[in-house]
């Protein structure tokens, strides 16, 4: 049986260039799958405000004046490759998000649903018939309107949930993770996690051969090392004092079940690898906001239901 | 969802509440790192002791602010490196990125791992000269056999250096989260001994200073008329030594010896968080270059109390006949301890040695902190085996990686302990470190051209002086200080670096570094894995 290649990368936050980056990389890494762990929307939205014959925005800290339309269409490029979104709007329009409550949220989620279909289009063609596997998963970040968006798509399969038959070994994907301080979406008490995985995994019929797809780290196996927090999330000790902040539910599910792959994100700065039994346990890390995509290429043997190769890539 | 505008007048950018996006940390924090860092209580009057006799024409305080100006540039290429790919790897993340995998891993290897293995006896034997000698001389302690003096003797630095070293190690295992506590109160209380030093250089006068001395040396080491006994005998060595601002040229060849303990300003800043804009830049650099700063301004301080209270010529003398392996009292000449003889208290005395030994336990945690990061990612960039960044289970301490750290550092305090011709390469300590910067600082200055769209997005582009970006002009002036270190270092005997066995020591190193990558990416290659990957961009189009 030939050895199947995977490409994992995860948390790419609505950075666009790590999205084309993703869509390039089995084509590039030569693989035959690849599989987006969660965190998929961005973070911050930018508005570029519209006057006259011209347009103001300011970014990366400095307020700039754009005077043409590919100048407006650059600084949307740049805008999208660091993760946010370029919002175009009135000034009126900006004074009413500033003050109306749940105006942002609103606007927020029309651009991280419209830049998720451009994404999906994209994927369309550059993914052409399906011929690579493109799996996407949630986050803890991602809100669920996304969930129906990514699920109608031709050619990318929505895996949070499920468990997937993929050519031999099976995939089970959970975005959700322990609770964090900025109380996201898709997270819950470590109480609750353990019968969410307990409910995918005793569908699977053979671990050896399965792939645990969960947004959240194991806790306190290095995949999981954030830098501590005071009360006002404000890195304590000039940022040197790290803490695990993983899940319990996910290592211990780890741990029981042991599969042969587990594939983390959430933890950006935690990029690593751990043993645990005879599961490899991988985060890739992300540094989307620099444009680069952190990834593990991974060569797994059905017959052996082993990772016979990883390699942890920055694309 | 809950969302956050930030701007003056009207939002520049709406945040929603999602993972990671924490507030910048306290300037103060880094500012205490980069203090320490450039340690001028360990590090610089330690480094006196050989640059002020070895450079008896040159001006120590020119040079001191001479460093502080040229280093300071350095901060800014760091700053600017920090903020544009802000990560806690460094040096290896910036170069390996910028200037490629192969290289990025030599000088990452060599400059904050192979290197550190001899910085392990050169902390040990400062721990045995400011801490042990003095304590054990003050208290008049004769055991072991010699007292004070054995921690100068090749047994005394050994055991010190083992000590040294088991404490970097268990301080490496237990993690930094106790230790920042640490590190922070050590600050204060070394702050606080230094500044009864300075009230006591202050308000005694030179007179006051020679009697007590004189008690004091008679006292502890029963020798007579001390103060003038040392002056005979430097004087008998030929050293001539004023304070003063010239002449321009011995100074300046001070400036690389100077970088012992004034080029680490940016030794563990990082950077978290995503959402980043001007201000990053500024309390980046802010904090470094306070640090940077507080050094060079208590150096001066010290350095003009002494020449007031104790007198210069003086405290020269003391250091040449330690320079020429003759001190006066068998021990390292702790001038701080001289300063503690003004109160003829021995209790007050011992506590002031404790007290600024707080520099040094503040310090020592960060030994092998940079050695382990290395490794790690070197493991997870699959050249190191992957045992390298394993961590047990139970105790959660890094087994394989400390060996990597602690067994070649034993072998090299080994040889710094029984060869004192070893212990004259102290300088290579900071040689194969500015090598590493070196390379960072020309990943900064080329980054505009090798990453131009990173280098856009970056607040670090915005800074400007008459609209020319200053982060990599700042990078080439680094250079330009580095590669006058690396000269003078390479052409000068003076420094102890260039002699044949130093030069073999230090090219031992990058060549274990260079071996290493290259059996990594064959071995990996016949496993069917290209490690060439590792840091090939994936194109965008």
């Amino acid at each position: 049986m030939v050895p199947v290649r995977v490409f994992f990368a995860t948390d790419i936050h609505g950075s666009e260039i790590c999205w084309r980056k993703f869509l390039n990389a089995a084509a590039f890494y030569k693989a035959d799958m690849v599989i987006l762990g969660g965190d998929v929307t961005g973070k911050v939205m930018v508005p570029i405000t519209t006057h006259n014959g011209y347009w103001e925005v300011v970014f990366a800290g400095e307020r700039r004046r754009i005077e043409s339309k590919e100048e407006l269409e650059k600084i949307q490029t740049q805008i999208r490759n660091r993760g946010s979104y370029p919002a175009l709007m009135s000034p009126d329009e900006l004074d009413h998000l500033s003050k109306e409550e749940g105006a942002v949220d609103e606007r927020f989620g029309t651009e991280m649903l419209s830049s998720l279909d451009r994404w999906l289009d994209m994927a369309d063609t550059k993914l052409g018939s399906g011929q690579v596997p493109c799996i996407l998963n949630g986050g803890n970040d991602d809100f669920f309107e996304i969930d129906p968006v990514i699920e109608s798509s031709p050619c990318v399969t929505f895996a949070e949930g499920k468990l997937l038959d993929l050519d031999g070994f099976h995939l089970v994907s959970m975005g959700w993770t322990n609770p964090t301080p900025w109380d996201t979406f898709r997270e819950a008490p470590e109480e609750a996690l353990a019968p969410k995985i307990d409910a995918i995994a005793e569908l699977v019929p053979d671990m050896e051969r399965t792939i645990f797809n969960f947004h959240a780290p194991p806790y306190g196996t290095g995949l999981d090392e954030a830098p501590a927090l005071d009360a006002t999330l404000r890195p304590i000790h000039g940022g040197a004092v790290m803490k695990p902040v993983g899940s319990k539910a996910v290592r211990d599910a780890i741990v029981r079940y042991q599969p042969m792959l587990s594939v983390h994100g959430h933890i950006h700065e935690s990029r690593g690898i751990k043993k645990m039994g005879r599961t490899l346990a991988i985060n890739p890390g992300s540094v989307y906001g620099d444009g680069v995509l952190q990834g593990a290429l991974l060569e797994l043997n059905a017959k052996k239901g082993k990772v016979t190769k990883y390699l942890l890539v920055n694309g | 969802m809950a969302t956050e505008a930030l701007g003056e007048e009207r939002p520049a950018l709406f945040l929603r509440k999602a993972t990671g996006l924490v507030r910048g940390w306290s300037v103060r924090d880094s500012m205490i790192y980069a203090c320490l860092a450039t340690n001028f209580v360990t590090l610089g009057i330690y480094e006196f002791t050989f640059a002020g006799p070895a450079f008896p024409t040159g001006q120590l305080i020119t040079a001191v602010i001479i460093s502080g100006i040229w280093v300071s540039f350095l901060v800014i290429a760091y700053s600017g490196l920090i903020v544009t790919i802000p990560r806690a790897g460094g040096d290896y993340v910036w170069q390996t990125r910028i200037l490629g995998s192969g290289l990025g891993f030599v000088m990452a290897a060599t400059g904050w791992w192979f290197i550190l293995w001899l910085w392990a006896p050169i902390y040990g034997n400062i721990l045995s000269v400011q801490l042990f000698q003095p304590l054990w001389a003050t208290l008049q302690w004769t055991w072991p056999a010699g007292g004070a003096v054995w921690f100068g003797t090749k047994n005394g630095i050994f055991v010190v250096t083992l000590i040294t070293i088991a404490l970097a190690g268990i301080l490496v295992s237990i993690g930094m989260a106790g230790y920042a506590k640490i590190q922070r109160w050590c600050f204060i209380g070394g702050m606080i001994g230094f500044l009864v030093i300075v009230l006591l250089l202050l308000v005694n006068s030179h007179a006051s200073f020679v009697s007590s001395f004189n008690l004091e040396a008679h006292k502890l080491f029963g020798i007579n008329n001390a103060y003038a006994s040392t002056n005979t005998a430097a004087a008998k060595l030929g050293t001539t030594s004023s304070l003063g601002f010239g002449p321009l040229g011995p100074t300046m060849l001070l400036v690389p010896a100077m970088m012992f303990f004034i080029l680490w300003p940016n030794w563990g800043s990082t950077l978290y968080g995503e959402i980043r804009g001007a201000s990053d830049f500024r309390r980046v650099f802010t904090g470094m270059f306070a640090g940077l700063w507080i050094t060079v301004a208590c150096t001066v301080v010290f350095l003009l109390l002494v020449a007031k209270t104790i007198g210069w010529g003086f405290y020269q003398n003391l250091n040449t006949l330690d320079y020429n392996l003759k001190p006066q009292f068998g021990i390292w000449p702790y001038p701080f301890m001289f300063a503690g003889w003004m109160v003829h208290n021995t209790a007050f005395q011992v506590a002031l040695i404790l007290v600024l030994s707080l520099w040094f336990f503040g310090w020592v945690g960060t030994l092998f902190l940079s050695s382990t990061r290395v490794i790690f990612a070197a493991a997870f960039d699959r050249v190191l085996p992957d045992r390298a960044a394993e961590v047990s289970e139970k105790r959660k301490v890094p087994f394989y990686s400390l060996v990597l750290m602690l067994l070649p550092a034993v072998g090299l305090a080994a040889i710094y302990s029984y060869s004192a011709t070893f212990r004259t390469y102290t300088l290579d300590a900071t040689l194969v470190i500015a090598v590493t910067y070196l390379f960072s600082a020309i990943a900064v200055v080329i980054l505009p051209w090798r990453k131009p769209e990173l280098w856009q997005a970056s607040p670090a582009s915005k800074i400007k002086v008459l609209g020319i970006p200053i982060v990599p002009v700042s990078g080439l002036i680094t250079i330009g200080l580095l590669a006058f270190c690396l000269y003078e270092w390479l052409s000068n005997s003076l420094y102890f670096v260039n002699s044949r066995d130093s030069l073999y020591y230090m090219g031992a190193m990058y060549v274990l570094a260079i071996v290493l990558y290259i059996v990594a990416r064959i071995v990996r290659s016949r496993q069917g894995i290209d490690l060439g990957l590792i840091n090939k961009e994936i194109p965008v189009e």
